[in-house]
């Protein structure tokens, strides 16, 4: 079999390579790039940096909370952190342009702070309660009683939330 | 008439990774043969040892990057044994999904090269380009071109639903009329076949004898292929042929690469086709206890072992695998005597060395 009849229609096709940078190139709706934090919704159980394989995830004492680093130029994109954290601060974007001059290579980082609460009952300080994992723990609460709960913490919450009587809630 | 050695490699025999020959030559035939591996050591089997059993999914994914899926698979399967976990039946399917995905995607990789080896660029451009096919379907559906992070202790971390699972199709079918016309032009092209009958032919016997696995074996006619041999997850319920060839020449070789990417769009076909509903992985954290294992799979390149020991701590206290490119490169003694200097790389690329899986 000739190639040349291949190669005539691969010819008049023109390229097939993507145009970047001058064009759009193909960014998947699931695509596993850079990762996103959102402090509002982490509980600072750690798992993150627990599970990363790259150790790209840190967390560091503040003397309000912990402050939250993930450095980019580490990162693997294996996603682990996304699929392990339960409540749900950390996503994986489509965002991979990550290129950048060499003198910028330490600001690549992700970084916030998730500072400590107080709770509402007994003053004392406390982790945060974020809402999606405390929707998860209380499924058909409302979301006022949920609200309520998030700014307690654990001890006043099992108090709270405990069976009054002796029966099941 | 007198007899040379002459130094092939380390750098880019075949691939862009290290292996080192020492060739003796006499006059434009290799007479005999001196393999050096170690270059791309990294010592991947000493840091398993200190990551947690959920890091090491990620390292095994990184040994390699074509058969990457075939190693955290069958490390996967490896702890499940131990922990007696049964994984659902539709992770099960969606697992032989993801692994036959790589798998065309593999073989079209080696096929493509050896097209490059034999001076054959625009077949080159053009296989690489059906590739992309693949690729593009790998990055929309698992997020990565090559390291699909598609496992997951007890699980898998995709799904696949009807959108999934109809863009998946639509792919195959795109893949399917340029496969079949490449696989004519590589059966009947004259330049293509002046090059490769009759290459780097490896017996029958001695196939058995080194113990070659995967479509190296299969070339030669060895009938072994661990998806038949052994079945694991749900090869069993699949109906697929394994391909044979009897003339073990690098031609036969990469037809057999060919037409096992055309089983594997068969096989997927019927995944989606029989795949039942239910969940993607197991509902509670697993636990591993003290207990050892031993996982077989089939890897592109052929016969993937891993072996497990764990102690009850998170981290596995012993990993080993044994990838298929380990017994192929023995094969490459018998392949490479007689053939001429130029053919070197041509055979070398014929066992498709996956050089970082055995040194690791």
């Amino acid at each position: 079999m000739w190639f040349l009849p291949v190669l005539i229609r691969n010819l008049l096709k023109g390229p097939s390579t993507e145009a970047f940078p001058f064009g759009e190139a193909m960014t998947p709706k699931k695509m596993r790039a850079r990762i996103a934090f959102d402090p509002e919704s982490c509980a600072l159980c750690r798992v993150c940096a627990r599970i990363c394989p790259a150790g790209a995830i840190q967390f560091e004492k503040r003397p309000d909370g912990l402050e939250f680093n993930l450095w980019h130029n580490s990162c693997v994109f294996c996603g682990l952190c996304t699929l392990y954290c339960e409540s749900e601060g950390l996503h994986a974007t489509g965002d991979w342009h990550l290129s950048h001059p060499q003198s910028e290579k330490y600001d690549l980082v992700e970084k916030a702070t998730v500072k400590f609460q107080k709770c509402s009952k007994c003053g004392k300080q406390k982790m945060p309660a974020p809402l999606p994992l405390m929707a998860k723990l209380y499924p058909g609460l409302s979301a006022d009683e949920i609200e309520r709960l998030r700014a307690m913490c654990p001890q006043c919450r099992k108090a709270e939330t405990a069976p009054q009587d002796g029966g099941t809630q | 008439m007198s007899t040379y050695k002459i130094p092939v490699g380390p750098l880019h025999v075949a691939l862009e990774e290290p292996m080192f020959f020492k060739v003796e030559v006499e006059g434009e035939t290799v007479v005999g043969l001196d393999i050096t591996a170690g270059h791309a050591h990294r010592g991947i089997e000493y840091l398993v040892a200190k990551r947690n059993i959920h890091q090491n999914i990620v390292l095994t994914e990184r040994i390699c990057s074509l058969c990457s899926n075939s190693h955290p698979f069958s490390y996967c399967m490896a702890l499940e044994r131990i922990a007696g976990i049964v994984v659902p039946e539709r992770v099960e399917y969606l697992r032989v999904v993801a692994d036959e995905i790589k798998r065309i995607a593999s073989h079209l990789f080696n096929v493509a090269i050896t097209a490059h080896l034999v001076g054959f660029d625009s077949l080159f451009m053009h296989v690489m380009e059906i590739r992309e096919i693949m690729q593009d379907t790998k990055e929309s559906i698992f997020g990565n071109r090559m390291d699909l992070g598609a496992n997951c202790i007890g699980g898998v971390r995709y799904d696949l639903d009807a959108e999934g699972r109809g863009y998946l199709l639509a792919q195959l079918d795109k893949l399917k009329a340029p496969l079949a016309e490449v696989r004519a032009l590589y059966e009947t092209n004259g330049s293509f076949l002046r090059r490769t009958k009759g290459v780097g032919v490896l017996p029958r016997a001695e196939a058995i004898r080194l113990g070659l696995v995967g479509p190296v074996a299969r070339a030669s006619g060895v009938d072994y292929d661990v998806r038949r041999k052994a079945p694991y997850v749900v090869y069993d319920k699949l109906s697929f042929d394994v391909q044979t060839l009897p003339d073990g020449d690098v031609w036969s070789r990469t037809m057999i690469r060919l037409r096992e990417a055309i089983e594997s769009i068969r096989i997927i076909e019927q995944c989606m086709r029989d795949m039942p509903e239910g969940p993607t992985t197991i509902d509670k954290t697993p636990e591993i206890p003290a207990g050892e294992s031993i996982a077989k799979s089939e890897a592109p390149r052929g016969e993937l072992i891993y072996y497990l020991r764990t102690d009850g701590s998170d981290k596995p206290e012993r990993l080993k695998w044994r990838v298929p490119s380990y017994n192929n490169w023995k094969g490459l003694q018998v392949m490479l005597t007689g053939a001429k200097v130029a053919d070197i790389a041509l055979v070398v690329g014929s066992i498709d060395p996956c050089i970082s899986c055995t040194e690791r």
